[in-house]
């Protein structure tokens, strides 16, 4: 099972592929207003690249819950298998 | 509403129409478009249709074949496999290969064939519901 860290470090790989920013650097905290270009469709692409790279499904109440990096990414690990 | 493996199938023609239309729209005469002895000469049986006419066949299929109306585009991913001439028929054959109930998005793969049933192009479509 991975560590949240863990998770974090594979969501920025799929953040920086998405927007297409190689220096780009999330954490916990990281909001859309950190970021340039995580828009409302960029949004789109971001939950569907991690659903695909997980393996996971979110439902609509759980993206729309989620505030920051750090809880999509606790999300993402209730998800994994144990 | 669409559901996961749905297939589809829509046949188009690169009639003069579309492929002037599309000249005369973009301006893109570039030789290998327009002239059909220097296409030959590179190695083409003729003209090569501008690939992007099959983009224009994408939108058509997306926004008039498709059994839901209420969707946008987000994305085109279109590789091209063969080339295409002026004139030939096409066989868009599309399935539903995901759908993120969570942002309402789906993904859509695509291959085109031509009368020979050679693949022309593949690729995906992601759309969302408005």
């Amino acid at each position: 099972m991975p560590s949240k860290n863990d998770v974090i470090a594979q969501m920025n790989d799929i953040f920086r592929d998405v927007l297409d920013n190689d220096d780009l650097e999330i954490n916990a905290e990281t909001t859309a207003s950190d970021v340039e270009d995580w828009d409302s469709l960029s949004h789109i692409q971001l939950v569907v690249a991690i659903e695909k790279h997980f393996r996971i499904r979110f439902t609509t109440a759980e993206i729309t819950a989620y505030k920051n990096v750090g809880e999509m990414a606790e999300g993402i690990l209730k998800k994994l298998p144990a | 509403m669409m559901q996961l493996k749905d297939q589809f199938e829509q046949v188009y023609q690169v009639t003069e129409q579309i492929y002037v239309g599309f000249l005369n729209s973009y301006g893109d005469n570039n030789p290998l478009h327009t002239n059909a002895e220097l296409a030959r000469s590179k190695g083409f049986r003729d003209r090569v249709m501008h690939g992007a006419i099959q983009a224009g066949f994408l939108s058509h299929f997306i926004g008039e074949a498709l059994p839901e109306k209420d969707v946008i585009v987000h994305t085109y991913e279109l590789h091209f496999r063969n080339p295409v001439y002026l004139g030939d028929r096409l066989t868009l054959r599309a399935v539903i290969a995901d759908y993120s109930e969570s942002v309402r998005c789906f993904e859509i793969k695509f291959r085109f064939y031509n009368e020979a049933g050679t693949e022309v192009s593949r690729g995906k479509v992601s759309i969302g519901l408005i």
